[in-house]
């Protein structure tokens, strides 16, 4: 018995984990991926379905739910056409370069699937952002993973560097720094829609002095929109910050001392040494942080309800409100699009960036 | 001979420049100030009542306004059974969950990074199209689901050597450890759906037991990540030597192995805790009333017809916080070394 | 043995040392250090780890700071001199390499921070590597090399400045033991090429003997003895120099001295011209004696072990419990368990003073 065990140990101990998964998540995703195929019904006693073809994914790319997905498409601006040409002259540009280079089918056929996402991003905000139309859940999605992102990158990075130096209270600073990341998301988006209260709020009188005391923050989009952003970065700037930290730490003593006495500045030794060196790991914590912040869906639905209007609704809250009215179809299309879209730019940003630098150096 | 320097040069070996000093310190006060001001105003307002907080901001207890325990009262007394039930679903959930993922995904890591894998794409691949062939009779042409389920396994366990020896592309540890942590690139919407319609027709809607798997499933793949890589940090010549002297794989795991992974297997509690004792979204699709946990109830708050109550809202969120702050301070010090181990190095 | 310190080229500084103090908190890690160094030539600090010889060269690079004392390099007092105006070079143990930058930008660092024009640069990274035998690597990064070419990276790049010192805290001790003979030698070759003066800390005295032109001996933050290789080993200062030097080390026997003869359990026997010392510790080298028919040397004692290194045959003997080794030719034979005796000539013995560990006799 006790050998038999130990024989199969091996499988027996990633049976369970593996197990879990097929059943909670592979299962989910292909359920997920038939249904958003399907228009399903609900009727005494349980459900009706039926196969409706790409229809769920029309509606939303260019039916009656194109505006709430993508944004309104009216004109294009002269500013739209200029950014949109020249960053599509960009993107097809290094297209050729690599196409000129060593021929591989599997690297070929993946940065076609980026260039082919990229291009209808850089178009998507051309025709709505650009123009002075609204745009939709998509382009507020990235809205959060860019502009946040580059906001708790740059924010906790510097706090981290500040932390590695020998300072006094370094040990406070850390924990005081670590906080914001004990409070659940609910509490972030209440506790800023108080900091945030124009009338009775604690910056109540600074909002007065600058005459914004009757502007309602939740009724402008940008306003709105920034806002959930700086909430998100309170949240989760300290992720930033330990991560960074340690890596800074880790930097040996060695190579900053030999570039010193190599007579390298304070910015030299940092951005010839330091820098480069946590560079991996800073790519993999900004992948980490898009992965989890393409998910974004407690902030907004807590602080604004996605409104005004659809300004600041992200697609994972945009597939619950589907869920809510009961079009099972239509969440599960809206899902499956943001796992496209997410899955290609975090596989995209992970080749080419985490992965390049990689292989380069081994 | 003495070169032009920058103010940010230092003046003396070992000690910084006043400007370096300035501009170090002055960020890192802000930044604490923009950390602590807000959970300071959080903490005065649950001891405002509605009309300190309505009258205008009030910045200081006993100066500005007279604290009270009016909110405090109004949740743990008049509405104690919705906090506390709430408070206890929270508590039991989580705890749950977390024992659950920790020790089935540090199993798994540890497997992974000891025993060599080498699973058939093929047979995969295979097993994916009966899964969907499956739910696809199951869902649009109306099978019955145990006749469906039962019709692919016996076809899996027939066909699968049959099919697994057409082609031969191995996979390896790599493979299967990517594939366990891609699995958090999901968005708990794209699976929740199914999940919910999983557990409504087992009748498991509103349960405990339905949150806890969901949450120890969406988690496994941090566990695993992180405890890969510190198991792969522990040297294997112990747990050789360990085996030599007859110690079976499960003994050597108990024995060896966990002892010297405290400090990874505390940081990954406290982090998947955080993570399970946060959580909204699943919840609110897996939860109605009896298994409703603290931030369904706290984001509840939002719909009274008053507006929302700050001051309850408040103490909502700081008994909130409590538990989170008590176990970080118990496992602070494991967690810049635990979480990092794996992260660090890459 | 050891060659004469080369004809300075103008770029190489003499550095002096003086009354070097550090402290970490209450911690005394450095006592009154004070060594004067020649223009051009090569120092080696030598000791056991943790005797305070690698502070010393942190303090000697700038980067530790100098509790007390005062560091000149040429004429110049850098006491206080950030480390990168101090022209020093230097070689860490771990090499230090960029793990992210080319070889050629490894060697290259200290001129791009210097600002120094491309062509410049890169003719004078070519002639750099070269010198190490490197050229070929110049697009590889650090972590494509061995452990070898990692160190000659590491002195490119120290000897590309030209700098009036080099530092060099242990570079051989990740090389492999025929490696490190091949780049001891190397070294010893390129310093005596470019005359310029160094440091070079180690625990080795094998390194030490072969490559100082002056060695000097640490033991907890305080100087032994500083002397040529053949001084400290022929002519220690004291028991800690005279144990620590050699290999096999000196044997010892401890005793004690009265009217000029050296009593040790049941042996006795006269040593001429030494002052009466209580507890004396008497020191001869295995190579020094010879193993005789028992009775007839100056002890006796039972052969324990017979090594057969090729070369030669070290054979340890036992006397009360005192492990006592003789260096024989390689044709000696002998049987364990046999009965021995050591002779000598008298003027290679030493005689310590157990308690001071002072020598109180010159041999």
């Amino acid at each position: 018995m006790n050998e038999w065990l130990d024989r199969h140990m091996g499988r027996l101990f990633l049976a369970p984990a593996v197990t879990l998964i097929l059943i909670f998540s592979i299962f989910p995703l292909v359920a997920s991926l038939i249904m958003a195929f399907t228009r399903i019904r609900f009727s005494a006693g349980g459900f009706k379905t039926r196969f409706v073809g790409w229809r769920n994914f029309d509606k939303q790319f260019f039916g009656s739910e194109q505006f709430h997905l993508l944004g309104t498409f009216t004109h294009i601006s002269i500013l739209g056409w200029v950014v949109g040409l020249s960053a599509t002259a960009a993107l097809l540009w290094w297209m050729w370069r690599y196409i000129r280079g060593p021929f591989w089918w599997f690297g070929f056929l993946g940065r076609l699937i980026t260039l082919g996402m990229a291009l209808a991003l850089v178009w998507m905000f051309a025709a709505t952002l650009l123009s002075g139309n609204q745009f939709g859940t998509v382009g507020t999605t990235l809205f959060y993973v860019v502009v946040g992102c580059a906001l708790q990158f740059l924010i906790g990075t510097a706090l981290a560097y500040a932390c590695s130096q020998s300072i006094r209270g370094k040990t406070a600073f850390r924990v005081i720094f670590f906080v914001p990341m004990m409070i659940t998301p609910i509490g972030i988006g209440y506790i800023f829609r108080m900091m945030a209260d124009t009338t009775k709020g604690p910056f109540a009188n600074v909002w007065q002095w600058v005459g914004l005391k009757d502007f309602a923050w939740a009724t402008d989009p940008w306003a709105a929109r920034i806002f959930i952003t700086i909430a998100e970065s309170w949240q989760w700037i300290p992720f930033v910050f330990i991560m960074m930290l340690a890596a800074f730490e880790n930097v040996s003593r060695d190579l900053i001392e030999a570039a010193e006495l190599d007579g390298a500045s304070p910015w030299q030794r940092f951005a010839e040494i330091t820098w480069p060196s946590v560079m991996p790991i800073a790519a993999t914590v900004m992948l980490i942080r898009a992965i989890e912040a393409f998910k974004i869906v407690d902030l907004p639905n807590i602080m604004t309800s996605g409104g005004p209007g659809i300004a600041t609704e992200s697609v994972s809250l945009q597939a619950y409100y589907a869920w809510r009215s009961l079009d099972l179809g239509s969440a599960s299309a809206i899902a499956y699009i943001l796992l496209f879209i997410t899955v290609v730019i975090c596989v995209s940003f992970f080749n080419l960036v985490v992965l390049a630098r990689v292989r380069k150096q081994q | 001979m003495t070169p032009k320097r920058s103010i940010f040069e230092a003046p003396r070996i070992g000690q910084m420049s006043m400007a370096t000093k300035i501009v170090l310190y002055s960020l890192l006060l802000i930044w604490s100030a923009f950390v602590l001001f807000p959970i300071y105003w959080l903490i005065i307002t649950s001891f405002k009542d509605a009309a300190d907080v309505n009258q205008g901001p009030f910045f200081i207890p006993f100066v500005d306004y007279q604290p009270t325990l009016h909110a405090w009262k109004e949740l743990f007394v008049n509405d104690y059974e919705d906090t506390l039930r709430a408070y206890f679903n929270s508590i039991v959930i989580s705890l749950s969950a977390t024992a659950l993922s920790v020790l089935i995904g540090s199993m798994a890591a540890y497997a992974l990074s000891r025993v060599s894998y080498a699973p058939n794409l093929i047979t995969i691949l295979y097993f994916i199209a009966l899964l969907a062939l499956t739910v696809l009779a199951v869902t649009i042409y109306q099978v019955d689901w145990r006749l469906a389920s039962a019709v692919a396994i016996a076809m899996f366990f027939f066909l699968a050597r049959a099919v697994g020896n057409l082609y031969q592309f191995q996979l390896h540890n790599g493979d299967i450890l990517f594939w366990i942590i891609s699995q958090r690139i999901l968005a708990p919407i794209v699976v929740v759906v199914p999940i919910y319609i999983m557990f409504q027709s087992v009748g498991l809607l509103d349960t405990h037991i339905a949150i806890i798997i969901t949450y120890a499933v969406v988690n496994m793949p941090i566990v695993v990540w992180l405890m890969y890589d510190f198991f792969n940090s522990i040297p294997r010549d112990l747990e050789e030597s360990a085996q030599l002297d007859g110690a079976t794989m499960i003994g050597t795991f108990r024995e060896i192995v966990l002892p010297l992974s405290r400090t990874g297997l505390a940081a990954t509690t406290l982090l998947v805790m955080i993570l399970s004792w946060n959580e909204y979204l699943l919840a609110l699709f897996l939860s109605t009333s009896k298994a409703q946990t603290m931030p369904i109830l706290v984001a509840a708050m939002n719909a009274g017809e008053r507006g929302i109550l700050w001051w309850t809202m408040s103490v909502a969120i700081i008994v909130m916080i409590i538990p989170v702050v008590v176990l970080a301070i118990f496992l602070q010090k494991y967690i810049s070394k635990g979480l990092l181990v794996g992260a660090v190095k890459g | 043995m050891t060659a004469p310190i080369a004809e300075t080229t103008g770029t190489a500084k003499s550095i002096s040392i003086r009354n070097f103090n550090k402290y970490y908190g209450g911690f005394h890690a450095l006592k009154d250090l004070s060594i004067e160094v020649k223009a051009g030539e090569f120092l080696v600090l030598l000791g056991p780890s943790g005797c305070g010889k690698s502070t010393a060269l942190r303090m000697i690079a700038g980067l530790e700071s100098i509790s007390s004392g005062a560091l000149l390099i040429g004429d110049r007092d850098v006491t206080e001199v950030l480390p990168k105006y101090r022209d020093i070079a230097m070689v860490f143990q771990s090499y230090a390499l960029y793990p992210h930058k080319t070889v050629a930008e490894n060697i290259g660092f200290p001129l791009k921070v210097a600002k120094t024009p491309a062509a410049e640069m890169e003719a004078a990274v070519r002639a750099a590597a070269d010198q190490v035998e490197l050229g070929e690597h110049l697009d590889r990064f650090p972590g494509q090399l061995s452990g070898g070419q990692r160190q000659r990276v590491a002195l490119a790049r120290a000897i590309i400045r030209r700098p009036s010192v080099f530092l060099m805290d242990e570079p051989l001790s990740n090389l492999d033991a025929k490696l490190r003979g091949n780049m001891r030698a190397e070294l010893k070759h390129m310093q005596g090429e470019l005359g310029i003066t160094t440091i070079y800390v180690t625990h080795d005295q094998i390194e030490a003997m072969t490559l100082a032109h002056r060695v000097a001996i640490m033991k907890d933050g305080v100087l032994q003895q500083l002397g040529t290789p053949k001084e400290v080993y022929s002519d220690p200062a004291n028991l800690f120099v005279a144990g620590f030097m050699g290999s096999p080390p000196m044997n010892f026997v401890t005793g004690a001295l009265a009217n000029e003869v050296f009593t040790s359990g049941s042996i006795q026997f006269p040593l001429l011209s030494t002052p009466n010392t209580a507890s004396a510790t008497l020191g001869f080298r295995p190579e020094d004696c010879q193993i005789t028919a028992p009775g007839t040397g100056f002890l006796d004692a039972d052969v324990f072990t017979v090594e057969m290194t090729g070369d030669q045959v070290l054979v340890t003997l036992r006397m009360d419990g005192t492990p006592l080794v003789v260096k024989m030719p390689k044709e000696f034979e002998i049987e364990a368990g046999a009965k021995a005796g050591i002779t000598l000539d008298p003027k290679h013995l030493y005689v310590f003073d157990t308690d001071t560990g002072a020598r109180v006799r010159r041999g």
